[in-house]
């Protein structure tokens, strides 16, 4: 990997004061998956911020948050809040590749500051894979045959971290493409949701999040989306810790009935996009 | 992978084939595979794994480190894949750095969820020293299926891994001796049953295929990479490819893999179990 000579990095034995939190009996260590659930949910069936398991949290869309973008999108999703900017149809960077249908190109980034952890300044690896997985999800969506021999960029920018940023990524990417009138087939939604033995929790926290950890019991994962809901096509699947197929269409059952909920909100977000625009353009009209 | 040029007749059979391929196998057999172990004297623990034209070599070497902050009593695994330049024209340069990363990360993922392997036999003095397996793997040729090559070969060279037998001598104030036993074949192995084996499947015309060609991988549009652990469970899934998938043949493709995962997992570990005993023979290496 490249080392960013240009920006100081941190003495090398810095490390995260968390660490020296006086953790309780239970929490960290807790191996068993029965004692994690009782921390994410109470008595009343009710999770830390008041949601119940199959509540997704409120979402607020905007566009044209970007104004040098082509099209731009904004998403927050509880306390997780993403930009997307959308660059193109141009000219492809490498006139080496010379493709019949258009390529498209993602990055994503999160903010340094927007984990608990302090994230580098240049794309790591998790980065890196999840530029993929958010490029593989749009090639999907995207009619690439409408801009022969040009890119379409895509940049999404975690400004913080609460959970599922994927999910909220790819639903915030497809409102900026459409946005940025890049043809495509259907938007995509994303969604994401947590496993645990016997309780399924839609949109999890980042506390909620599965995190890597061995010796966990039974179904114990997390599952990340992404759903074209008027084709009824996945173009992002992405499932990380312990499951069976069984549990796996259970938990995909819920995510796709939650991503058909969410399209309308997200067609009325780029229906009131387009009202804006004309009536910006019926006054540029008038004034002239 | 290197020109692949298929007429419309080819592309026409691999799509309706019905439940016969090109090479004569049944959609859910792999193709032959030869796995050897041990080839690499500098290292811990070695696996050389060639499936039909895909050919990946695995080394595993033992270091000793401090343990990561937030996991103190455990040790830890890192891996890194590199694609050689010979393997296929693509990877020339920096062409494979993507795919690398991609396996690599999947691999990590994979690798960290469930009961797949016990991290803390790898600690030697809790929050202090750790043994850190290096794993890594270098693909020599591309001829598809790289996921499935690896893992296996992978899973094959943490089986032969020998990891010396370190005693703690008395703590010298701050300083604890770590004692080397001086028998050098006084070496201790990690549990390897339930460590997964990946397990691929791509999606042409209606039907699924385990294992594909690189011709069969050119004429499918998604797939799903799924890891499927020695005690038959799923840790980790992955959609790769442009394409979408509907959820239905999502649900069936992962019951499918979780079948297909067990009995690879099963062969495999009975072969090992036959090389160990089987004694000292002659290593063919790559004279083969």
């Amino acid at each position: 990997m490249p080392v960013d000579s240009r920006r100081l990095q941190g003495p090398e034995s810095a490390f995260s004061y968390t660490l020296l939190e006086k953790k309780d009996a239970n929490a960290e260590e807790s191996i068993l998956s029965a004692d994690l659930q009782k921390m994410l949910i109470d008595s009343n069936h009710v999770r830390k911020d008041k949601r119940k398991p199959t509540d997704a949290r409120p979402l607020f869309l905007r566009t044209g948050i970007i104004s040098q973008a082509k099209g731009s999108a904004y998403i927050e999703q509880g306390n997780t809040k993403l930009v997307c900017g959308v660059y193109g149809p141009r000219e492809v960077q490498k006139k080496s590749d010379f493709r019949l249908n258009g390529q498209l190109f993602c990055e994503f980034k999160f903010a340094p500051f927007s984990c608990q952890k302090r994230r580098s300044h240049q794309q790591d690896n998790e980065e890196l894979v999840l530029s993929g997985l958010l490029r593989e999800a749009l090639e999907a969506a995207v009619c690439l045959h409408h801009f022969p021999k040009a890119q379409v960029e895509v940049n999404i920018m975690v400004i913080e971290n609460d959970g599922s940023p994927l999910a909220a990524a790819l639903t915030c990417a497809s409102l900026a493409l459409a946005s940025a009138s890049i043809p495509m087939y259907d938007l995509v939604i994303g969604a994401a949701v947590r496993q645990l033995p016997k309780l399924l929790l839609l949109d999890p926290t980042k506390d909620e999040e599965w995190q890597p950890k061995l010796n966990h019991d039974e179904n114990n994962s997390n599952l990340t989306v992404g759903f074209m809901p008027s084709m009824q096509q996945i173009c992002a699947y992405v499932h990380e810790g312990v499951s069976n197929p069984e549990e796996l269409e259970q938990m995909l059952k819920i995510v796709t009935e939650y991503c058909l909920k969410v399209q309308p909100v997200v067609q009325l977000c780029l229906k009131e996009t387009v009202e804006k625009m004309l009536a910006s353009e019926g006054e540029n009209n008038d004034a002239e | 992978m290197a020109e692949i040029l298929l007429s419309e007749a080819e592309k026409a059979f691999i799509h309706h084939g019905d439940d016969l391929r090109c090479d004569g196998r049944t959609r859910l057999d792999y193709r032959p595979i030869i796995l050897e172990t041990g080839l690499v004297s500098n290292a811990s623990g070695s696996s050389r794994l060639r499936l039909a034209n895909s050919d990946v070599l695995v080394g595993v070497k033992v270091e000793l480190a401090s343990p990561l902050s937030e996991k103190p009593l455990e040790g830890r695994l890192e891996f890194f894949v590199d694609c050689s330049a010979n393997a296929t024209p693509e990877f020339e340069g920096r062409g494979g750095e993507d795919l690398a990363n991609e396996i690599c990360r999947f691999l990590q993922m994979s690798y960290m969820s469930g009961d797949t392997i016990n991290l803390s036999e790898l600690s030697v003095l809790a929050g202090q020293q750790c043994w850190v397996l290096y794993v890594d793997i270098l693909i020599l040729e591309c001829g598809g299926n790289l996921y499935d090559t690896v893992s296996l070969a992978v899973k094959s060279a943490l089986y032969t891994t020998q990891i010396p037998s370190i005693k703690v001598a008395t703590m010298d104030g701050d300083q604890p001796e770590l004692e080397l036993s001086e028998d050098p074949y006084d070496t201790k192995r990690l549990n390897t049953q339930n460590v997964p084996c990946l397990v691929t499947l791509m999606k042409i015309g209606n039907h699924y295929l385990v294992d594909p060609t690189p011709e069969e991988e050119c004429c499918s549009s998604s797939g799903v990479v799924v890891a499927v652990s020695g005690s038959k469970k799923i840790t980790a899934v992955r959609k790769i490819g442009s394409g979408s998938l509907h959820p239905e043949s999502l649900v069936s493709m992962l019951k499918t893999a979780s079948e297909v995962g067990a009995v690879v997992n099963k062969i495999l570990m009975k072969k090992l179990l036959e090389e160990e005993t089987a004694g000292k023979t002659q290593k063919v290496g790559f004279m083969r």
